[in-house]
């Protein structure tokens, strides 16, 4: 796949120029101002001034790059950044499975997945890691007192 | 209370069975994540924070940590020596001469003269923390909410300004930092903002799983995927010897040990200024007044010691601004601000007058610390380099349990996890962006002492938004705000040319003596984007390089 250049002070000032216009129009509704004054200044106030400040970065760093011509490429090779995002979702899919399905049972199947899509071959490997999920969740319930999710009948 | 008694009831409180063994874990851990190349110190300081919850003081919790980042600075030269590749981005200078030297055989020489080295440097700015800290929070002693509002603004201003090399974008950062953090309830007016009706948003976006997700994830899932495009390649160890460093070689280092780490202590206290920056200076000002300058290079004693005097000092000299102002040194020191704030302490001139003994004991829990590093470094160095060789896929998986586990155990809630998750993704799409995450997390950690004081002083002064240039110390501390970012972006790419002709020289007369120097190898830090200095070094990985458009 070809490689892309992603020109970063246009397209970082683009979406944060966007994000923070559409979070500017949505202040009003998403923050609303209290009905009785208590004195304090307006919760919309520190929102309100880091997204005009993020917009005037954002106009900053368009105009660097249109009229001063000064930008930095980010060179996306999918192939380097292939394993990264799917690294990324695995670990958003680890996520799910920890609400839904457990601490240990979203480690002993996700993480041969993962060492397997590392190319990772040695039976050891494997097997330390599945008693390292497990190790884990007792560490944290008996040393840090602290339960993991897990299913009911495992004592969740 | 006066400060020595204080003091007396500090050594007390430090001297603890519980506190030595934290000091001897934090070491140990940090040895061990500083001399794995693409860990760094940082992810040791996150992985043992949400296990410091469960410790009995805070002062235990913020020892272990500096423990691991003492451990860490001299873990980072381990793999510099023995396998030319830095661990942390602080010990490139080391690999200048500590890998020539481990090449004619003398490893253990080397790696004692970098312990040497790093425990001089970090004891004698533990001392000069010591000694400054209670001198400098009675400077300020009389700052109200609107001055901490202003150095907040100060704080901030400066990291960003110096955490890339570009101030548009690190601002950006450090305002989304703000802005992220303001999500959720607001403690004063009990108004949700920007919760999108989500339960998960609703009670806000806590720093620790933004810590997790900004550094440690984002670290792992880098240095895996190199290990993915390399096939799982390992680089091939010096084997260490037993010859090591004899007194007479300890003193004639000590002049550079010195030298170094009074130029490291001058440079870390101030904010924004790394390890990363001080070892080149350093390095350079040694060679400079050495009797040998022509052995630098080549494998020179002096060369390690003042490298690694230099990253060690740095140490307790970041500490500075952060114990006495608030005000986080640099990426490190910004983590270790969070790790206060969670537990229940505030950095900052009332620090030493309200929480003065957990003060000092943090103090002297640095320089203990420091001074444990030298036998545990002599009996543990040999086992601890025997790590770099374990495969990254023994590791990996560990972490990241561990950093989810974390994660969840800061609140019981599951929300944290989704947090971790959508926070990982969005750490993607700024490297994508080039946007540092350095600035975005100080601006989630200072945000809110900055309301909290913002507040306080519109009640206090009647809505009155001109009280910060009215109030005479306010107004200066702005001013200087402007001034020192000015003045640092200057600096910076001064030093930054600089340490790229020092480096480049370095690699030439490397090159000649043997396997050329290699880029370091702290891909995690690079996406986390921690040190600043990395980001003026190639990188082949992200293909980042400063290109005029046509």
């Amino acid at each position: 796949m070809k490689k892309i250049k992603i020109k970063t002070n246009l397209w970082s000032g683009i979406v944060m120029g966007v994000l923070s216009i559409i979070l500017l129009m949505l202040l009003p509704s998403q923050v609303r101002v209290p009905a009785y004054d208590s004195g304090a200044p307006s919760p919309r106030i520190i929102p309100g001034i880091c997204l005009v400040g993020m917009l005037i970065c954002a106009a900053a760093l368009i105009i660097q790059s249109l009229v001063f011509k000064k930008e930095k490429i980010f060179e996306f090779d999918w192939a380097v950044e292939k394993p990264c995002i799917l690294l990324i979702l695995m670990l958003c899919v680890y996520t799910a499975m920890i609400i839904y399905l457990g601490f240990v049972i979203a480690s002993v199947i996700i993480f041969p997945l993962m060492l397997v899509y590392s190319g990772e071959r040695k039976p050891p490997i494997y097997i330390f890691t599945i008693a390292a999920g497990i190790g884990i969740f007792f560490l944290f319930k008996f040393v840090f007192h602290v339960s993991l999710p897990t299913l009911p009948f495992l004592g969740g | 209370m006066g400060d020595i008694q204080m003091i007396i009831q500090a050594v007390g409180q430090v001297f603890t069975p519980l506190n030595l063994i934290m000091i001897f874990g934090g070491l140990v851990l940090g040895m061990i994540v500083g001399c794995i190349p693409g860990l760094s110190v940082t992810l040791g300081i996150i992985l043992l924070l949400p296990l410091t919850y469960s410790f009995p003081s805070a002062d235990t919790a913020i020892i272990a940590l500096l423990a691991v980042y003492v451990g860490g600075m001299y873990g980072g030269s381990i793999s510099a020596i023995t396998l030319n590749t830095p661990g942390t981005n602080s010990a490139i200078a080391t690999t200048f001469d500590g890998y020539p030297l481990a090449k004619q055989g003398k490893v253990k020489k080397a790696l004692d003269t970098s312990l040497f080295a790093s425990t001089f440097g970090g004891l004698m700015s533990a001392l000069l923390l010591l000694i400054c800290a209670s001198f400098i929070t009675k400077l300020v002693a009389n700052f109200a909410s609107v001055e901490y509002f202003s150095m907040a603004i100060l704080g901030i201003s400066l990291i960003a300004g110096v955490s890339g090399d570009s101030l548009p974008k690190g601002v950006l950062s450090g305002l989304l930092g703000i802005f992220i953090a303001s999500i959720g309830m607001d403690a004063v007016t009990g108004v949700t903002r920007f919760s999108f009706g989500m339960s998960t948003l609703k009670f806000g976006i806590d720093m620790l799983p933004a810590m997790i997700a900004l550094i440690a994830l984002t670290q792992v899932v880098q240095k895996l995927r190199d290990f993915v495009i390399s096939h799982g390649k390992l680089d091939d160890a010096n084997q260490i010897d037993r010859e090591g460093l004899t007194g007479k070689e300890m003193k004639s280092i000590l002049p550079a040990c010195t030298r170094s780490s009074v130029i490291a202590s001058i440079l870390g206290a101030m904010p924004g200024v790394g390890g990363g920056v001080a070892q080149f200076m350093c390095y350079n000002e040694c060679r400079r007044a050495s009797k040998h300058p022509e052995k630098f290079g080549k494998g020179s004693l002096e060369g390690i010691a003042a490298a690694e005097a230099s990253n060690n000092a740095v140490v307790g000299s970041a500490m500075i601004p952060l114990l006495t102002l608030g005000i986080p040194g640099d990426g490190v020191t910004a983590l270790l601000l969070g790790a206060f704030i969670l537990h229940g302490i505030q950095p900052g001139p009332t620090m030493f007058t309200k929480q003065g003994v957990i003060a000092y004991s943090i103090i002297l829990g640095c320089l203990v610390a420091n001074v444990f590093l030298y036998p545990i470094g002599l009996l543990l160095t040999r086992a601890v380099a025997k790590i770099i060789q374990v495969r990254y896929t023994y590791l990996a998986p560990v972490i990241i349990m561990f950093c989810f586990a974390g994660a969840f155990a800061a609140t019981g809630n599951t929300k944290e996890l989704i947090l971790v998750a959508a926070i990982l993704v969005f750490s993607y799409v700024l490297v994508v962006l080039d946007i540092s995450s350095t600035p975005l997390m100080l601006g989630m950690i200072l945000a809110d002492i900055m309301e909290m004081n913002f507040v306080t002083s519109m009640m206090s002064y009647d809505r009155d938004y001109l009280i910060f240039f009215k109030r005479p110390i306010s107004c200066v501390i702005l001013i200087l705000t402007v001034i020192l970012v000015i003045s640092m972006l200057r600096i910076n790419k001064k030093v930054e040319a600089l340490n790229k002709a020092q480096l480049e020289e370095m690699q030439r007369e490397h090159s000649e003596a043997g396997k050329p120097a290699e880029e370091p190898r702290e891909k995690g830090t690079d996406w986390a984007g921690l040190e600043k200095l990395e980001e003026a070094e190639e990188k082949p990985i992200e293909k980042l390089s400063d290109k005029p458009k046509p």
